[in-house]
């Protein structure tokens, strides 16, 4: 043990360098957020819950090709043609795993994953999406502009993909 | 004078530690043989936490089996379905595009980060360090925020596809990246000025659970823990995947190979990894993120257009020549607006029908067309129109688009075969093993987690320890249960 280690040892100097940190932390903005009355940014594009998409005429693309249903890893979507003529899109959110298969597979571009998180229920069936409420949905996050911006950044893969686009993001070099 | 056991009657006692202890990072069952304080025997009890994922592998596709791997080891997600990715791309044969290769690397390299942070501040936390656990969740959550940034998930991430990657990347992203790889470093130094040198961190740590390299290569071990004991593997380094073999990084190791050793280590590697993203930041190549294998990826979106788009109102019509009455399409009409006899032929009720392209897809015969901007019209201008020759764009799109529906329901059929592949995740060797019998779903998926590996040598590392160390040993293996049962 050299003389350098015998001061450290009587010092405490390692000790007080921590709480040195720490007591400056103390003055430095707080990192944690209060989650009801501030909310943090939604990064666009973020996975959360679906919607079917509309038309600007409004009505449904959807198709019910059914290709949604046969990728989606967990069986969370249901679509069915009723007896009546009335088609059947059902969601069953508390199975879905947010992987955004569905998103990818569906060549109509039917089917959307908004940027809501916050749809809590007491029972099954508030959580439990149905046509209606998917359309709803639809109009609720989507609608106008945030829609077609969803589709040109997140419907994947596009053609540009699999070429090299004309622009594409790389380093800028660094900022002074 | 008697022995001190003879005198107090003493006895080994068997306890339980777990499954639900809050320092067994997840649902690890321990019995513990000790004798008095100090520990004789620790049995691990795995399985708590298994889930089937190897067997449900077998009854998806290899596209679909994606996500299953996120929850493994969900502290690092990205890594294990990079490790997927690079298994099936290697069964399939098929090249990955360069740019897709570096910004799997930066997202490879992240999710090592935030795993390293995270198992610093619970293995701190274990030992008796709370401060640390605050500092090292802030820097975790920046990385998760920057996950969200270019997938839209935080933890499981389901980003990396097999042929590239989900999306390409944004120069914001890439900005936002470049500032914590600039701020990083100092944070590091920050949890090292807490715990580095402290007395307590190096009581707790120095000489426990110690393990010489011939020993910890016979136990298995792989990664950091193995590294901590002085032995320089790296699949990164010697089997090199995706762009490591573009990017320079040392392997740091230890030299006595006990917890605080591979302590060391894994702080130099977060300082590996961040200069890891910054090089990959500063060569990302442009080109295309997904490979041109148009057999085994999504097609691409656009060059379906001219028939999915929904302002394009083309009706499908079956030509009753052509139609051998097999029933194809109509089974698989999700409307059921198909109609007819078998061996005679079939009928689309147009108001029924809902324009899916999915009869057109299944039709082995050609009988089916696509009739530009004909709906509403009457069965019998169809077929007239029918007749007519079709225009060049909707039979290119119509091929991409029977693509997309094969891809989907039946998915690419695999060469017949078996593979095992390695890569190198935050915990050591993640390695996934396919027995392919030609079908499209995997024979047999086997997933080699280093998180098992590493559980079963606890015995090895507790053994002569006291009950205490048990704690810091569970923490210094960095295992995840959610990979370790599966």
């Amino acid at each position: 043990m050299t003389v350098r280690d015998i001061i450290k040892r009587f010092t405490f100097i390692e000790i007080f360098q921590g709480m040195a940190l720490t007591l400056r932390k103390m003055f430095s903005r707080a990192v944690t957020i209060q989650y009801p009355k501030e909310r943090r940014p939604i990064a666009p594009g973020f996975r959360g819950q679906h919607a079917l998409a509309k038309n600007p005429d409004g009505k449904a693309k959807c198709v019910s090709c059914g290709l949604c249903a046969t990728i989606c890893p967990s069986q969370c979507i249901y679509v069915r043609r009723k007896e009546d003529g009335q088609e059947n899109y059902e969601v069953d959110v508390l199975r879905c795993i947010f992987c955004g298969f569905c998103v990818e597979a569906c060549p109509y571009g039917a089917i959307v994953l908004t940027e809501n998180y916050e749809y809590s229920g007491y029972t099954k069936e508030e959580i439990y999406l149905t046509r209606s409420k998917l359309l709803a949905n639809w109009d609720k996050h989507m609608a106008g502009k945030k829609g077609e911006e969803y589709f040109r950044k997140f419907w994947r893969p596009m053609s540009g993909d699999f070429g090299t686009p004309p622009a594409q993001s790389g380093f800028k070099g660094k900022k002074e | 004078m008697e022995p001190v056991e003879k005198i107090f009657d003493t006895r080994e006692l068997n306890v339980n530690m777990g499954p639900q202890h809050p320092a067994t990072h997840g649902v690890l069952r321990l019995v513990l043989d000790i004798d008095g304080e100090t520990i004789v025997k620790v049995t691990p009890y795995v399985g708590y936490l298994h889930r089937g994922i190897e067997k449900l592998g077998e009854s998806m596709s290899y596209f679909q089996a994606l996500p299953l791997t996120d929850r493994m080891d969900y502290v690092s997600a990205m890594s294990n379905n990079i490790g997927y990715c690079v298994a099936v791309e290697k069964l399939y044969g098929i090249e990955v595009p360069e740019r897709a290769k570096f910004i799997r690397t930066i997202a490879g390299e992240m999710s090592r980060i935030a795993n390293h942070l995270l198992w610093l501040a619970t293995h701190a936390l274990d030992i008796g360090a709370m401060t640390v656990f605050l500092y090292c969740f802030r820097e975790r959550e920046w990385i998760l925020d920057l996950y969200e940034m270019i997938c839209g998930a935080r933890l499981t991430v389901t980003y990396p596809r097999v042929g590239g990657v989900r999306n390409d990347v944004q120069q914001e992203f890439l900005e936002s990246l470049w500032k914590f790889t600039d701020e990083f470093p100092s944070r590091i130094l920050e949890y090292e000025t807490l715990i580095d040198q402290n007395r307590i961190w190096l009581l707790r740590t120095k000489g426990i659970g110690v393990i010489s390299a011939e020993e910890a290569v016979n136990w298995g071990m792989t990664g950091p823990t193995l590294r901590g004991s002085g032995v320089p593997y790296d699949i990164r380094k010697f089997m090199p995947y995706d762009a490591y073999d573009k990017v320079d990084f040392e392997v740091p190791i230890g030299t006595v190979g006990d917890t605080y050793d591979r302590y060391r280590c894994r702080m130099l590697e977060m300082r590996q990894s961040n200069n890891i993203i910054r090089q990959c930041i500063e060569k990302l190549p442009a080109g295309p993120v997904m490979a041109d294998a148009p057999k085994f990826t999504m097609q691409p979106k656009d060059k379906m257009m001219p028939i999915t788009h929904p302002t394009k109102q083309h009706a499908f019509f079956i030509k009753e020549k052509a139609c051998k009455g097999c029933g194809m399409c109509l089974r698989a009409c999700p409307a059921k607006a198909i109609f007819g006899e078998k061996k005679k032929p079939h009928a689309i009720k147009q108001d029924m029908c809902l324009g899916c392209a999915t009869c057109y897809v299944t039709c082995k015969f050609k009988a089916l067309v696509i009739v530009p901007a004909g709906k509403g019209l009457s069965d019998e201008k169809l077929a007239e129109l029918a007749e007519a020759p079709v225009p060049e764009e909707i039979t290119k799109a119509s091929e991409y688009l029977v693509r997309q529906f094969e891809f989907v329901k039946k998915g690419p059929k695999v060469p017949e075969g078996e593979i095992y592949v390695a890569t190198e995740v935050p915990k050591g060797e993640l390695g996934f093993y396919f027995v392919s019998d030609g079908s499209a779903k995997p024979y047999r998926m086997r997933v080699r987690a280093p998180s098992f590996v590493h559980a079963g040598c606890l015995p090895r590392l507790c053994a002569g320890h006291l009950v205490a160390d048990v704690i810091a040993n569970i923490g210094t293996i960095d295992i995840v249960l959610g990979e370790c049962d599966r």
